[in-house]
């Protein structure tokens, strides 16, 4: 017997097969100690899907910039094979459609326009207004009421590898949502430690282009977690060249580069997060990137980039058999005929039947006595009998 | 006398008949213009309903009539129109007849010597007195507002018609009589408490008590009436209590009117600028705003001493314009007395703008009002600056007649003809 180990790209079938890896747990440990040496690399990063979170906290049209960056981050995680139901995109803002779009339905993020990064297939998840602190926070620790839809939910488990970019406008220690309010550190810190202990994510990326973005990722204490960002604390992220044309910054500096080293990349690569970290040195973007790793458990050097910016997913065709063991006797579901009534809490037949007796107000009697008796007090008093021949 | 106020009133009585028997009713008694929160029916109607359900009627922000008014209305509610045509008819007739006495009494050919010669033409003669009565009962009946407001059944025509009895009882002499309907219209709105000067003046003349603060007999009549009046008021709050049984209509009637807490347009000044109000400064305004209708009651009265019954003219027209929810219902009672002083339109300088700016004004009300709620392309400013205008209006009719009150008085008094003391003719300014 011989197997068959093929590294198949599923691009947009990964639907059909959670169920299959989720099961199949148990397949993996019996292939696991027979192969153990190849099957190390097979499966050295531990997860067995992809999720993003993509967020853009900016409004207004001088806010371009950060539209684009969060597209252009979209468009490369899904070019890598993560699909449009295991993205979050947050747009704070419509820049394809705003008045002043002299291009519209396009958002480009080079000048000379060489890159549509809007494209024909955007999906956008929350929209406007409903990017805000609490959407986020709840998106993050899976706390949406029940009526929220799939497409709004991001439903990582513990194998799940979660790419987060965040890019807008903050400061030291926050990050601004929409002109209107702020993240803290603490609360993204926080978030994280919730995820990490309902179990929500196996390993977590996270990136933010913003001013002062390093300050961000400072209170980070949960593990597996790895954080990029484009500036230190008391550095300004700069933007990349305006565009005439359209008469706004494009892109900011450090997604520029980022999305440059990623155009390289494709779902067979093998480059790491060294090389990652290595993008945007500090000639080119002028503020210094940081990033953490202290607290990821696996050596930095050893996470494939598309471990978190693809989704590819490992799978393994064999020609032998497996015996399943007997499957456990389903319970007789005898049917506990149980008589359900009803308690009668509204007598309706009772309402119907019987129209109650209107009951009209009527002035008290006492006052009505009071009442005429004045008035015929008066009346006497002016045309007192005596007196009326005087009158007319 | 009879047969022409009789053919008017049926006149009067037909034109209100068609009109509620019409579609446009419940177009009227919608209008801001004509109701106001304290005087419409549909409020009325709503708080019998409440009674009816076991409800206090005062409860929630809806009901704001006095008790008696609950007590008049819950026999009559079917026949509510039949009641406002009676009392508007009612209150026309008595009005005729306050005219009518008011002209017996005066007493012109003995105070023709004490005027100057070239001074008669400006007194009246009887011939021209005969119509005025009934140009009074055709301005009170006939005016589109008294008709808008009597179709709308706002109760209005209620306090109109107290205070029309309170202006008969007032001429006839009859303290008592004045004192209680005098009371009675208090009880229905704040605002005429100010008719006690008048009231006191007039009585005084006609009982010939010289107003003079020195004299006992001055204070002796005015603590009699001070007592009739308060005595009755107590009676009729006391009487309203135990009509319901508690005291809630005192805040619902009476801080509703104070305090002014509904901010609906009407043609009044209180409801954009306290909509616009900051909250630690509406009380002071508030005050300022109630002030200026009690606040001319002194200084005209010491002005005006000798002539009460312009006086109380005046006094209806401050109350109409200042008022905290005036209506058009208000504006038609003091407009129903602008025939009694005809004889002054010579003397009146700004006839033709005034008239000119209250049509004007009364018909873009309701296109202002439109344009405002139901287009969208105007705001409440463009409202509010027509209600403006109309008060401006109104004010400055009320102050023209003033002025040539004071002018024919002065007249009579120095001759109509004035001479500077060279010979040369003089003109007459007012300071």
């Amino acid at each position: 017997m011989y197997f068959l180990l093929v590294y198949m790209y599923i691009k947009n079938h990964v639907y059909m097969f959670p169920d299959l890896l989720g099961c199949h747990g148990k397949c993996r440990r019996y292939l696991f100690c027979c192969f153990q040496d190849r099957a190390g690399q097979f499966f050295s990063s531990g997860h067995t899907n992809n999720w993003a979170v993509l967020v853009c906290t900016s409004r207004f049209w001088f806010n371009y910039r950060h539209v684009a960056n969060t597209l252009s981050v979209y468009r490369s995680v899904k070019r890598l094979g993560i699909p449009d139901s295991h993205i979050v995109l947050m747009l704070a803002d419509d820049m394809a459609c705003n008045h002043r779009n002299p291009k519209p339905a396009t958002v480009f993020s080079h000048k000379n326009m060489e890159l549509n990064v809007y494209g024909d297939d955007v999906e956008v998840d929350y929209r406007g207004y409903e990017v805000t602190v609490e959407n986020f926070l709840r998106i993050l620790t899976g706390r949406l009421p029940p009526s929220t839809p799939r497409s709004k939910r991001l439903l990582s488990d513990d194998r799940s590898n979660i790419l987060i970019y965040l890019t807008g406008h903050g400061g030291n220690g926050f990050l601004k949502f929409q002109d209107s309010e702020e993240i803290s550190n603490v609360e993204l810190a926080d978030a994280f430690e919730q995820m990490w202990q309902k179990r929500r994510y196996n390993e977590l990326l996270f990136i933010i282009d913003t001013c002062q973005g390093a300050s961000m990722y400072e209170r980070f204490y949960s593990p597996n977690l790895m954080a990029l960002a484009s500036s230190q604390v008391g550095e300004d992220s700069l933007s990349h060249q305006p565009d005439l044309a359209i008469g706004v910054h494009l892109m900011d500096r450090y997604t520029f580069y980022l999305l440059e080293f990623l155009e390289d990349i494709h779902p067979a690569s093998k480059t790491n997060m060294n090389d990652l970290f290595k993008v945007c040195p500090k000639s080119q973007c002028v503020s210094t990137p940081g990033h953490r790793t202290d607290l990821f458990l696996r050596d930095p050097g050893s996470v494939l980039i598309t471990d978190f910016f693809g989704s590819v997913r490992k799978v393994e065709l064999t020609m032998e058999t497996i015996n399943l063991t007997d499957p456990i006797d389903a319970e007789s579901g005898e049917l506990q005929k149980e008589m359900h009534t009803y308690a009668d809490q509204l007598p309706v037949s009772e309402i119907i039947h019987q129209k109650p007796k209107q009951k009209d107000w009527h002035p008290p009697d006492g006052f009505i006595l009071g009442l005429w008796t004045l008035i015929l007090l008066v009346f006497f008093q002016t045309y007192g009998v005596k007196h009326l021949k005087h009158i007319f | 006398m009879a047969a022409p106020l009789t053919l008017l009133l049926l006149v009067a009585v037909t034109v209100r008949a068609a009109l509620f028997r019409s579609s446009l009713s419940e177009l009227i008694s919608e209008r801001v213009e004509v109701v106001s929160p304290l005087t419409a029916w549909k409020r009325v109607i709503e708080g019998l309903a409440l009674l009816d359900l076991g409800v206090s009627p005062y409860s929630g922000d809806v009901f704001h009539e006095t008790p008696l008014t609950i007590y008049l209305f819950h026999f009559l509610v079917d026949y509510a129109e039949v009641t406002f045509m009676v009392s508007v008819a009612g209150s026309s007739v008595v009005v005729t007849y306050l005219i009518l006495f008011q002209f017996r009494k005066q007493k012109f050919a003995l105070e023709a010597d004490r005027y100057p010669l070239d001074c008669l033409e400006l007194i009246r003669s009887p011939k021209e007195m005969y119509y005025i009565p009934l140009k009074v009962a055709m301005f009170y009946l006939l005016n589109p507002f008294t008709i808008l407001s009597c179709v709308a059944k706002s109760t209005c025509g209620l306090n109109n018609a107290i205070i029309a009895l309170f202006i008969l009882s007032t001429i006839k002499g009859n303290v008592l009589l004045s004192a209680i309907f005098l009371s009675l219209a208090t009880y229905q709105s704040i605002y005429p408490l100010t008719l006690c000067a008048p009231a006191l003046l007039y009585l005084m003349q006609r009982q010939y008590i010289p107003v003079n603060f020195r004299r006992a007999s001055f204070w002796w009549f005015i603590v009699q009436y001070a007592f009739m009046y308060l005595g009755s008021l107590f009676v009729i709050i006391c009487l309203s209590f135990f009509l319901l049984g508690s005291w809630d209509y005192l805040p619902s009637v009476y801080g509703f009117i104070l305090s002014v807490p509904d901010l609906t347009p009407n043609i009044g000044l209180f409801w954009y600028f306290f909509a616009e109000m900051f909250e630690h400064f509406r009380l002071f305004f508030l005050c300022v705003f109630q002030i200026n209708v009690f606040f001319y009651t002194i200084p005209l009265s010491i002005k005006l001493k000798e002539h009460p019954v312009f006086l109380i003219f005046m006094q209806l027209a401050v109350i109409s314009i200042f008022k905290s929810y005036p209506t058009v219902g208000d504006i038609s009672l003091y407009m129903a007395f602008l025939p009694v002083w005809s004889h002054l339109h010579r003397f009146l300088r700004n006839i033709f703008l005034v008239s000119c700016v209250l049509l004007a004004c009364s018909a873009l009300f309701p296109v202002l009002w439109h344009l405002w709620i139901y287009a969208g392309s105007a705001n409440s400013n463009f409202y509010y600056a027509i209600t403006l205008l109309f008060n401006v209006a109104q004010i400055l009719l009320v102050s023209d007649y003033f002025y040539a009150f004071l002018r024919r008085e002065h007249h009579l008094t120095y001759g109509l003809y004035l001479k500077r003391k060279d010979g040369s003719e003089a003109t007459l300014v007012l300071k």
